[in-house]
């Protein structure tokens, strides 16, 4: 676990800065935000990179804003600013479940929302509440050019994302539903705070008569960050009471495939999809009605 | 080769180092520091590495020495730069919080740094504090102790 030679590194302290270190046609660049996973497969040496540009001095891009119903996290925000943000809005709450069990607090103190998004792996914690969040990518290419990725398109499978390799993703947005919104995440791991073996994240809103009008089910730690599109759909028109969700985490068993390693056992996996995913949704519908 | 300069210690470090070379092994085999430890081989997992960066806990093992330029690290070696340990170095001492000691730096610097940002944290939160901390001996009970003792004493100090 040591890395192989590295021919550079940079630390840019502005995007524009940024953006001529890009415009090369330099290969095996790797652009580094907080460094807490990519830094491991730089020492395991799966990743080789030549240059290596470190984001650390980009100041403007460590904010978290929330105004006229929107929340932007900027790209370089750590899990430790997450989780001591006074911006986050209650319904958006999963984002701090998220950042205050990733890994440990001395790995909190240093990676970033930004980070793990863009590095995506299987069972990561952030891509899986970004997407139950419905977050949007605001991505910049080095020619100035802008534009805003959906999470249901960025994030492709494990390890992979829609952003283009020179491309860097400035801030995420998160639109607010307002009042009877709540949101939820929730893992199971070896050990505690460990990557999740199984991961799940909830964002419900209801309407007026109390019933559920907007569902997002998200599923990490089989092959990344997944929707539960059926059980999101059985859930509409409901109260989502226990019964109801219930029901809606035996849709995800019988639609995704399970498998057994040294971790767990498929049906293992099966049980905690049931019981994470009962006790994620339920937090999520307290927390829409100010119970949570 | 990368020209850093890295504060230790309130001591400055300026050397030329390969751009690879990662910040445990700077404050090791350049600033002569040894008592930040290598426990895992670099993998992030033990904790024994853990330095303040800045004033913050970070393992030592996930940076560059690069990385650290221009910034502010301290390791064990500057909890007690005059031999006067501080409440939590003397609470290990009188609690047993160390039996073989290997990863004692690291979760002190950890722990320092925790008492900071939560003064008055509960066992549960002690608990998860130490998350990213391994201790072989298994002495956790007393490591938890040792903390527990300086709350408890500022605690006292406070009333």
């Amino acid at each position: 676990m040591y890395p192989a030679p590295i021919e550079q590194y940079s630390r840019p302290s502005t995007l524009e800065e940024l953006y001529s270190l890009l415009d090369s046609n330099e290969e095996d660049i790797l652009v580094l935000a907080g460094g807490q996973s990519a830094m491991q497969a730089v020492k395991s040496r799966m990743l080789r990179p030549a240059h290596i540009i470190d984001l650390q001095a980009l100041s403007e891009l460590k904010f978290v804003t929330s105004e006229k119903g929107l929340l932007t996290v900027g790209a370089m925000t750590r899990y430790v600013d997450i989780v001591s943000s006074d911006s986050i809005p209650l319904e958006l709450i999963a984002l701090k479940d998220a950042a205050s069990r990733v890994g440990d607090r001395q790995v909190r103190n240093r990676g970033t929302i930004g980070g793990s998004l863009c590095w995506n792996y299987s069972a990561a914690c952030t891509p899986v509440t970004v997407l139950a969040l419905d977050g949007a990518m605001n991505l910049i290419s080095p020619d100035g050019s802008t534009r805003q990725v959906a999470a249901d398109d960025f994030f492709l499978g494990p390890l992979e994302t829609a952003r283009n390799e020179f491309e860097i993703l400035l801030s995420v947005d998160f639109k607010l539903r307002g009042s009877k919104s709540g949101s939820a995440y929730k893992k199971w791991g070896l050990v505690t705070d460990a990557l999740p073996v199984i991961g799940i994240a909830a964002c419900l809103h209801f309407d007026n008569t109390d019933c559920c009008d907007y569902a997002r089910i998200t599923l990490t730690g089989l092959s990344g960050a997944q929707r539960c599109l059926e059980a999101e759909a059985s859930l509409l028109s409901t109260t989502a009471n226990t019964e109801e969700i219930a029901e809606a985490m035996m849709i995800v068993c019988s639609k995704i495939p399970t498998y057994t390693d040294s971790m767990a056992t498929a049906d293992y996996r099966y049980q905690l999809i049931k019981t994470i995913g009962l006790e994620v949704i339920e937090i999520a519908k307290k927390r829409a009605f100010g119970l949570g | 080769m990368a020209k850093v300069a890295i504060d230790i210690n309130g001591r400055l470090f300026q050397e030329e180092v390969p751009e690879r070379m990662l910040l445990v092994d700077f404050i090791r085999e350049r600033a002569h520091l040894t008592g930040t430890h290598i426990g895992c081989t670099y993998e992030g997992v033990c904790g024994a590495c853990t330095v303040h960066l800045d004033g913050e806990a970070v393992k030592s093992c996930m940076l560059l020495a690069a990385q650290a330029d221009e910034h502010k690290i301290t390791t064990v070696e500057g909890l007690a730069p005059d031999g006067e340990l501080t409440p939590l170095q003397e609470a290990f001492k009188s609690e047993h919080g160390l039996q073989c000691g290997f990863c004692t730096a690291g979760i002190l610097m950890n722990m320092t740094d925790f008492l900071k940002r939560y003064p008055n944290p509960s066992e549960q939160e002690i608990k998860k504090g130490l998350i990213g901390n391994l201790c072989r001996c298994t002495g956790y009970v007393h490591i938890i102790n040792a903390v527990r003792k300086v709350v408890q004493e500022n605690q006292l100090r406070k009333t």
